[in-house]
């Protein structure tokens, strides 16, 4: 092996630290910088790229409903309606208390279960209305 | 389906004893192309990086499935890793690779202890060195792309990268890397074992206005009317390659296949049919997919980054029925200008479906 | 090999680009990413062109040239392609150009003049990003960011600094540094290269022409220092070819404006000289820490500050900038010498960097100048002010400060401070008058320059570096204690202070090759070329600073580091 193909993948340990506390804290960002010695800038660009990595505060559970073409088509937007029903915020915002935050998502491969949404980093496929106040407790 | 098939390390045995410039010639012989859209032929993209001279080459496996409809490479992932992972010891013995990655998209994290498991079990049964590191995506459709993997695993953002060079011969940290879609590495060790392998059966992600949704096999070359009465799409008035594929017009004796589909200005790509029945309007379509593209568009470049923004805001005027003439033919030009100047695959299609749509259903637009 | 552009058959060779071709012919293509020295990106898709055979544009800054390659650059399918993504860049963009610091001198107007475009088709994104004034020497205003990068690539890597870079994703794209903190509070060295790059009024310097203005209609008593670069390359900026020092016309100009005193920092020079030659002389004999790095570049002193304090501050030389020098005697002796408080004398330093700005805000620098204008700033004053700069006569500078040895004009461009020290080193170390003075090897473009020169028995090896990427290569050897160097000169600006942040653009191999010309013909004129030989030095010593590296030269004329923070 390389030494390149021994570095740590940044991405990996991102998403680790993202699990871990629900968003990425620029404390902890600047100590991953010493000890991976990348400045924090690359960071924390590398960082701010990607959906699924928040360098600001979200909800505990991160609710994203998907809104793709497929899921488009078998009611995405009526789940969407719904959602913002019941936990009282619109895409973007967080529930007084912190527990969900609101997204719409990119395909996320569960076309032929449509609609589909993810809490986090688990998939829920075959979503009706009904299954919603449970999942959103 | 073909695709499910355990093989009991068989084909790893046989590339032994073949050697891996035999097994190079075997499965251009077979005639084994991509399955990730681009259709390349397999052995030859191995013969590039392995008669390119360096210290290293690289394997990378891109099961960064992220086209809106498609859900293929999950199927395998889930019911058959072991043939996967096979087809990419495989693979890097025949470029002499001895590092290898599987860029495995963010949202299907839930296969990764199993898929971890699989990796582990396989390297102790067979002798083999070959590193496998698995990378997990973070939501990014283009990371996708090929130069986009390799900028991400490079600990950047995911931007894509100019072409030449080519990754199979200046890719991952500037070594010789093959990058394979996971379907297309499932099919090497289908295509070493078995005689009557064709390249013309596909994996075919069937979603939208039908009954029975999910992945199928077909022939390249099947009827739509097939392949619509086998899922039980309901009335389709259209049937969508994706959402960078454009569409084409609900005619059942149209031959799925890349030369047919070009012909009318669409892309098969990884051949994902999004069905949408008659009581659909086009419009609606376009505007969901004008959404899609401005999300995920990486922002590098002007005309995507900037140009995708006004498609959807014209589109939107179309629908609330304050668009002219003139904002029409803008749509058009538009849309043909990114097309024409983008940086990378995404940018290059993400306004076929506009083209298409407008060409095949300009009623849906007034 | 042969290819054709625009059906004219042009040379070509293996590994070139269309565009670097084109313009080596004098096609003219339009772009905004691409630059010669930094990485390619093909990002802004303004350079593309139509090559046979090809069914899209391609661009032209990343598309290596093949043989029988024939391209288009104007087309009318380039030109219509061009033209749109212009206006979509100028939909994106904040308009007011009337107010904008960069009016006129803008790439993003001069593309859409010459393209005659009056008119975008697309709406107003109307971004409202507010704008970061925090930074005592560069403004940030990403409402006229056209996302061509090459801010980025300057800051991360030619200086290696990492204060700004991209985040967030397709249209929510910004330059901004990590988690929005401010340009203040960020690593930013200050050293303006972003501010030379940016083809719009997304990076500009701050003004401190306003101050200059109020001050000129004060009742107080104003003292002008300009640094030894800018008389290589003011002249640019009014039409007169790069490559002529226009000293003299400097000087009336700035007299017509309206300073009552005009001092020369080539005189500041050539006392750092005398300091810093002694106090190199003092560590090689004293057998005391080496190498021994120059400090006159402040850009290069905050970077060492943040990123090497606990290992290198005591490498790096107590004395000031040549700025710093003369600002420091211009409060003390020579306001006594006029019988003025210091209170009722304003100075204005014309120094070719930002970084000077930050400089004179240095706690350990007592704010002895009141104001920085660059060289850009000071023509746009003259301008303002109506002085007819070409046809102003020659005159000299004021005294006591204002005479210099050619070793001090060679402080502009990257080796020279090293030259000017040798000259008087070596005379030190000797005990002789030598007449070898030219260290020809230590001059050029290249990035690290090293030679080894033998003085008195003593085997000497030195090292000339700009750029703060190629100076980390030094430093990190420092750190390891693996340094085979006695004597280390750092410039942050490429080609050194005559490629500073605050000189007309461009900053290119070519006109910064003939800066330095420029500088050393006017060494070469003068009689007198080491700095200890300066007569007015001299008489300074004598009658009030003493001896070289005495008490009230080290209060006066030295400083010290300290460790800054950054986020």
């Amino acid at each position: 092996m390389s030494s390149e193909t021994k570095k740590d993948i940044l991405i990996n340990i991102l998403k680790d630290i993202q699990r871990n506390y629900g968003y990425l804290p620029e404390e902890k960002i600047r100590k991953l910088s010493k000890k991976l010695d990348i400045p924090v800038t690359d960071i924390y660009s590398t960082a701010t790229f990607y959906s699924m990595l928040n360098a600001e505060k979200k909800g505990k559970n991160i609710v994203r409903i998907c809104n793709s073409p497929s899921c488009y088509l078998k009611g995405s937007l009526d789940i969407l309606k719904e959602t913002k029903k019941i936990l009282n915020i619109d895409v973007g915002e967080i529930t007084k208390g912190g527990k969900f935050s609101l997204e719409l998502t990119s395909c996320i491969g569960c076309c032929d279960k449509a609609p589909a949404i993810m809490i986090n980093e688990e998939l829920t496929t075959d979503v009706t209305k009904g299954m919603l106040k449970k999942l959103l407790k | 389906m073909r695709i499910l098939e355990k093989t009991d390390r068989e084909a790893w045995r046989r590339a032994h004893e073949l050697g891996p410039q035999k097994t190079i010639e075997l499965l251009k012989e077979r005639g084994l192309t991509g399955r990730g859209g681009a259709c390349f032929l397999t052995g030859l993209k191995w013969e590039i990086t392995r008669n390119t001279p360096a210290d290293e080459k690289i394997l990378i496996c891109n099961a960064d499935e992220g086209e809106p409809g498609t859900f293929k490479d999950k199927l395998i992932l889930e019911e058959n890793s072991e043939t996967l992972i096979e087809g990419i010891l495989i693979a890097a013995y025949c470029i002499n690779a001895k590092h290898a990655y599987i860029y495995l998209r963010g949202e299907y994290h839930y296969l990764r202890e199993k898929l971890k498991q699989t990796i582990k079990q396989l390297l102790k049964d067979v002798v083999s060195d070959l590193n496998i590191e698995i990378v997990e995506g973070a939501g990014s459709y283009i990371c996708g792309d090929e130069t986009a993997i390799i900028s991400s695993i490079q600990n950047k953002r995911g931007y894509p990268h100019f072409k030449p060079p080519y990754p199979p011969s200046h890719g991952l940290f500037s070594k010789p890397t093959v990058i394979n879609n996971v379907e297309t590495l499932t099919n090497v060790p289908l295509a070493i074992i078995h005689e009557d392998w064709s390249d013309e059966f596909r994996l075919f992600s069937i979603s939208g206005d039908v009954l029975k949704p999910g992945v199928h096999e077909f022939k390249i070359g099947t009827s739509l009317g097939q392949i619509a009465a086998l899922v039980q799409a309901k009335n389709a008035k259209a049937v969508y390659f994706g959402a960078s594929g454009g569409l084409i017009p609900f005619v059942p004796n149209f031959k799925v296949s890349q030369d047919h589909v070009c012909k009318e200005e669409a892309m098969l790509g990884a051949c994902s049919l999004i069905f949408v029945s008659k009581n659909r309007s086009v419009l609606d379509l376009a505007i969901n997919i004008a959404q899609f593209f401005t999300h995920e568009s990486c922002g590098k470049c002007t005309p995507c980054r900037e140009g995708n923004v006004h498609t959807l805001k014209l589109l939107e005027k179309i629908k609330e029925k304050k668009a002219t003439e003139k904002d029409l033919l803008l749509l058009e030009k538009l849309s043909k200008m990114i097309r024409d100047t983008s940086l990378c695959g995404l940018g290059q299609s993400c306004t076929n479906h506009i083209l298409t749509a407008m060409k095949h259903f300009p009623d849906d637009f007034r | 090999m042969k290819i054709k552009i625009n059906r004219i058959e042009l040379e070509a060779s293996e590994g070139e680009f269309i565009i670097d071709v084109a313009r080596r012919n004098d096609i003219e293509i339009p772009h905004f990413c691409f630059n010669k020295r930094l990485e390619r990106i093909g990002a802004c898709r303004i350079c593309v062109v139509e090559v046979k055979g090809m069914s899209k544009l391609q661009a032209s800054c990343c598309t290596p040239v093949m043989h029988g390659m024939e391209i288009e650059t104007h087309s009318p399918r380039v030109l219509e392609a061009r033209r749109m993504n212009m206006q979509l860049l100028l939909a994106d963009h904040d308009l007011y150009c009337t107010l904008c610091k960069e009016n006129l001198l803008c790439k993003l107007q001069k593309y859409a003049s010459e393209m005659m475009i009056e008119d975008t088709p697309f709406e107003q994104l109307h971004r409202a990003d507010p704008v970061d004034n925090s930074s005592v020497s560069i403004r940030r205003d990403n409402n006229k960011c056209i996302l061509c990068e090459q801010c980025v690539r300057v800051c991360n890597d030619i200086q290696t600094v990492y204060a700004i870079g991209i985040a967030n994703r397709g249209i929510d794209t910004r330059i901004i540094p990590n988690f929005c903190h401010t340009m203040k509070e960020s690593s930013c060295i200050n050293c303006g290269q972003c501010v030379v790059a940016c083809p719009t009024g997304a990076l500009t310097e701050k003004s401190d022409i306003p101050g200059v203005i109020d001050a000129l209609n004060s009742d107080k008593y104003l003292i002008v220092q300009t640094a030894p670069s800018i008389r290589a390359t003011l002249g640019e900026l009014f039409g007169i070819p790069a490559g002529t020092a226009v000293t003299g016309k400097m000087v009336s100009a700035l007299r017509q404006i309206g300073f009552n005193k005009v001092f020369d920092t080539n005189f500041g020079a050539d006392i750092c000289i005398v300091e810093e030659a002694n106090e190199f002389v003092e560590r090689v004999k004293g057998n005391k820490v080496l190498p021994m790095i120059t400090t006159c570049c402040p850009a290069w002193i905050k970077f060492g500050e943040q990123f090497y304090y606990e290992e290198l501050n005591k490498n790096m030389s107590t004395c000031r900038s040549p700025q710093g020098i003369v600002a420091s005697l211009v409060k003390t002796y020579y306001a006594k010498k006029i019988n003025k408080d210091p209170k009722d004398i304003i100075l204005v330093d014309i120094m070719p960097c930002t970084a000077k700005k930050y400089e004179i805000s240095r706690p350990e620098l007592s704010g002895a100048t009141d104001f920085v204008l660059t060289t850009v700033e000071l023509a746009k004053l003259i301008n303002q002010l109506n002085v007819d700069f070409i046809n102003l006569p020659d005159s000299e500078f004021d005294n006591p400060l204002g005479v210099s040895t050619g070793a001090a004009d060679i402080f502009g461009h990257t080796g020279g401070v090293m030259e000017a020290a040798l000259r008087t080193a070596a005379d030190q170390l000797s005990g002789q008058d030598l007449q070898a003075i030219d260290y020809s090897n230590i001059r050029g473009m290249d990035e690290i320059k090293e030679a080894e020169i033998e003085i008195a028995g003593k085997n000497l090896r030195i090292c000339v570096v700009h750029t703060l990427g190629a100076a980390r290569k030094l430093l990190d050897q420092i750190k390891s204690g693996k340094s085979p160097y006695h004597f280390i000169e750092i410039m942050a600006c490429y080609g050194g202070c005559i490629g500073g942040g605050g000189q007309p653009p461009p900053n290119n191999k070519e006109t910064l090759a003939k800066r330095t010309k420029a500088l050393i013909h006017v060494d070469e004129q003068k009689t007198i070329r080491k700095s200890h030989k300066n007569p007015g030095v001299l008489a300074l010593y004598e009658e009030y600073l003493g001896k070289p590296g005495s008490e009230k030269a080290h209060k006066l004329l030295h400083t010290h580091y300290s460790k800054k923070k950054y986020l």
